[in-house]
Formats: C-alpha cells, structure tokens, sequence
C-alpha cells in the first residue's frame, strides 16, 4: 500500500513541476510539428500514399520525440541535487520510476492526442471513426516507450554525452514498439478499417516484460 | 605463454578442419550446389555468437547480484567476442543472399533482428566508454546489457510476425525441416570449432581486460605519490 | 561472381574478421604491457 501513496505523491510532484512551465509538453510538441511538416517533403502526401506511409512517420516521430522528452527525467534532479533525497524519502525506489513513467506516459499521450487532429487533417486520414481503438494503441505504446525510456534515461544520467546516449541506448532497444504500433496503426486507417489483435497484445507483452525487469533491477539503477 | 600457444594451435586446427569438412566431406546441396557451404560457416558463427552473448547476459546478471569485478571484465570480453561473430554473420549473410536470392539484404526478421541485435550491443559498448567511474561502469553496462538481452527475443518476435524471406531453420526447426545425417555431422563440428574460437578469443579479450585494470590501479597509486 | 567465388569470399573475409579482431586484441595487450612497465618502474623508483 505505501508503494501506491508513495508513487501518488511523487507524481503530484511530478505533474506540478511539469505543469509550473509546461516546458517539456511545448517543446515535444513544437518538435513533433516540425518532423510532421518535414515528412511530407519526403513522399507525396495524397490519400493512399498517406495510408500506407503516415502510421510509420507518426509512431517514428513519436519515438524521437520521446527520445528527447525523456532527457530531463532524471538529470534536473541530477542538476538540483534531489535525487538522493528522493531516495530516502520513500521505502521503496520503485515508486519513484513508477511515478515518473506514469507521468511520462501522461505527457506523451497528451502530446500524442493533442497533435492526432491536426496529423488526421494534414495527411489525410480518417482518425475519428476508430479513435478508441488509437487511445488504446497510443497509451499501449506511449507506456512501454515510457517503461524503456525512464530506465534508460536513469542510465544514461549518468554518463557523459547524456544527450546523444540516451536516443542510441532507447532507438533500438524499442523497435518492437514502433514494428507493432505502426502495424496496428496501418489496420486502423485502412479502408477497411479493423483491429488487430495481435498487434495489441504484442504492445501489451512488451509492457508487461519490461516493467517487470523494471521492478527487478529498478533500485539498482539508482544506486549511489 | 606456452599453454597459450597451445590453445591457440587447438583453435586454429579445430576451425581448418570444420572449412575442410565443410568443403570435402560435406555432399554437394541439391537446389544450391556449392554455395550451401556458406551455410556451415555462417549458421555456426551465428550460434557461438548468440552463445557469447548469453554469456555476457549471464555475466551481467551475477556482477549485478556479485559486485565482483571479474564478471564485469567477462560480461565486456564476450559482448566484445558476440559482436565480432555477429559481425562475421552480417557480412556472409549478404554474400550468401546475392547468388541465392538475388539481392544482398532483405528487411526480413531475421536479418533485420540480428541487426538491430548487432546495434544493441555497440551502443553497450559505447555506453562503457562514457562512464569513467570504474563501479558505475560496470553495474549500469550489466544493467543496459540485461535489458538488451531481454529485448533480443521481443525483438525477433516482432518482425518476424510482421515481416519474412529467411529460410525456415533447417536444425530443431520442427517436423520437414532437417539435414542429411552427413551435413548435419559436418554442421554440428562447425559449430564445436567456432565455440572453441569464442572461448579463446574470449579469455584472450579477458586478460587484457585485467590488465587494464591493474594498470588502473597502479595508475592511481602513482597519481598519489 | 560465381558460387565458389561467393562461397571462398564469405569464409575469407569471415576469418579476417576474426583475425583482425585478435590482432587488435593483441595490440591493445601489448600497449597495456608497456604502460605497465613503465608505471612499475616509476613507482619503484618513487619509493
């Protein structure tokens, strides 16, 4: 039970700090914008181009994005020196990443949904009749991005070059993620729209197994 | 330095004799002639190279548990070792593609998965270059490493539902599958001399790990004088 | 290229793979030895 207040206080503080100044969810999206527009330089953006192109270019613009939302995680409270005060503060360390993914599952899939209207209208595709099924697929994926990512991150913290080591330490390590994300997201805005299961179990496996390695070698990422 | 030689003597002839098995004894395949005896080189480097990798998962996960040094000198020495026998895999694949199928590369599970496998462990040993402290070093590279390993499988899951040209695997691949008796002799020799050349090269790769470590000490004592 | 070409290509270049990796092992072995060396002797002289 103190694992679930714990991690329900820390996201307070999460959530709080975020939104004082809104700095991450802005720049994510700015950035998610501009891959957004530059993408459709790469191919020409008509209706079945687009059905066949435009899932990959979301979930790979989504990735990256994360990739670089996922950078400060760890390392502002590196910069203010909290992390250790942090540690002492709860009993169990793994309410702390399980407070920082649930907050950067909530960041991305807000970036995520916000940016899903103009994405739809820009590239023409369908998006309202199948919405629910895209919720599911985005909170599937935006939480194992955020399993992997928020582990790695705490990786990557403490290492020099942080910047650039965290997109090659996550990229790979979460191509299962963008394979059966786009695939679903593919199914979803074709013509004849259906939902594969598969593919959504597949995300939710992934999930599973990661936060449970998260729960087993957690504490040991945040050693001193 | 004698016992060495030795070993590496064994090494050297165990690998001779798995390429002249492979080119004399082995019979000629029926659809592929000649070119099949890529197989026997390829498959195995593919075998002792996942071998070195579960080493390394191994080893990542007893220094994590151990905090002794030695584990994380072999968990480096084999992702090392792996990487090089993958690497070995990733160029006589296409070299083996392009009169078989016609094309060097193919985005098909396996290629592609073996790939982004040969990308997870550079960026572990690129992570290792980036920690200075020697403990940090190794408990977050053992950790990373963990995390890979652990991938690999989702990984290949993942493309190869959505994705496939590679053959079928012709060992243990179930029911149909399967190489004549003589092939198979020949394969499972190949595989034996390609291990044996992972684990020397391995504790060649380890020596000079704990070397650097004693020189990362004497180092240190020399900075305090 | 024919089918032999290929299939001495691939052993070929595989085992220089290898060999370059050991030699590379080898190499990194030796510079180490030298600074070992010469640390010792520093430190000895040190005392």
């Amino acid at each position: 039970m103190s694992l679930l207040s714990n991690t329900g206080a820390l996201l307070g503080k999460e959530l709080r700090t975020e939104f004082r100044s809104r700095e991450l969810l802005t720049t994510t999206i700015v950035f998610i914008l501009i891959v957004i527009v530059l993408f459709s330089f790469t191919f020409d953006p008509t209706s079945d181009e687009s059905r066949r192109f435009a899932p990959g270019l979301l979930w790979l613009a989504f990735l990256f994005a994360s990739s670089l939302m996922l950078q400060p995680c760890f390392l502002r409270e590196q910069h203010n020196d909290t992390l250790s005060a942090l540690r002492l503060s709860v009993s169990d360390p793994f309410a702390i990443f399980l407070a920082k993914l649930a907050a950067n599952t909530l960041f991305l899939l807000l970036t995520e949904l916000l940016l899903l209207p103009l994405f739809a209208v820009m590239y023409n595709v369908p998006v309202v009749p199948v919405l629910h099924w895209l919720v599911l697929v985005f909170f599937l994926a935006s939480f194992g991005i955020s399993i992997a990512g928020t582990s790695l991150s705490a990786i990557s913290a403490q290492a020099r070059m942080r910047e650039l080591l965290l997109p090659l330490l996550m990229l790979p390590l979460l191509t299962p993620i963008l394979v059966a994300s786009t695939e679903v997201t593919k199914s979803l805005f074709d013509r004849a729209p259906f939902v594969q299961w598969k593919g959504i179990g597949f995300l939710a496996v992934f999930d599973v197994v990661f936060l449970t390695a998260l729960w087993l070698f957690g504490e040991y990422l945040l050693e001193e | 330095m004698w016992k060495r030689a030795m070993t590496g003597a064994i090494v050297l002839f165990l690998v001779g004799a798995a390429a002249y098995a492979s080119f004399f004894i082995a019979p000629e395949e029926k659809t592929m002639h000649v070119l099949q005896r890529i197989f026997y080189f390829h498959a195995a480097a593919a075998w002792a190279g996942m071998t070195a990798f579960s080493v390394c998962f191994v080893a990542n996960l007893l220094y994590v548990w151990r905090r002794s040094e030695k584990w994380d000198s072999l968990g480096v020495s084999s992702a090392e070792v792996g990487l090089a026998f993958i690497t070995v895999v990733l160029i006589t694949g296409p070299i083996w593609a392009k009169p078989a199928w016609g094309i060097y590369w193919t985005w098909d599970a396996r290629l592609t998965s073996t790939f982004v496998l040969w990308l997870l462990y550079i960026s572990y040993l690129l992570l290792r270059t980036l920690i200075e402290e020697p403990d940090r070093r190794a408990l977050l590279s053992a950790l990373f490493g963990i995390f890979s390993f652990i991938d690999v499988p989702i990984v290949f899951g993942a493309i190869r539902w959505w994705r496939t040209q590679h053959p079928a695997p012709v060992i243990m691949g179930g029911p149909g599958s399967g190489l004549e008796p003589t092939m198979r002799k020949v394969f499972f020799f190949s595989v034996l001399a390609l291990h044996a050349l992972m684990v020397f090269l391995i504790a060649e790769r380890y020596r000079l790990e704990k070397l650097r470590t004693d020189v990362e000490v004497l180092r240190r004592e020399a900075e305090a004088i | 290229m024919t089918s032999l070409d290929s299939v001495f290509a691939a052993y070929i270049i595989g085992w220089a793979v290898f060999f370059v990796f050991y030699l590379t092992v080898a190499k990194r072995t030796s510079t180490l030895r030298e600074e070992l060396d010469r640390l010792k002797n520093s430190l000895n002289r040190g005392k």
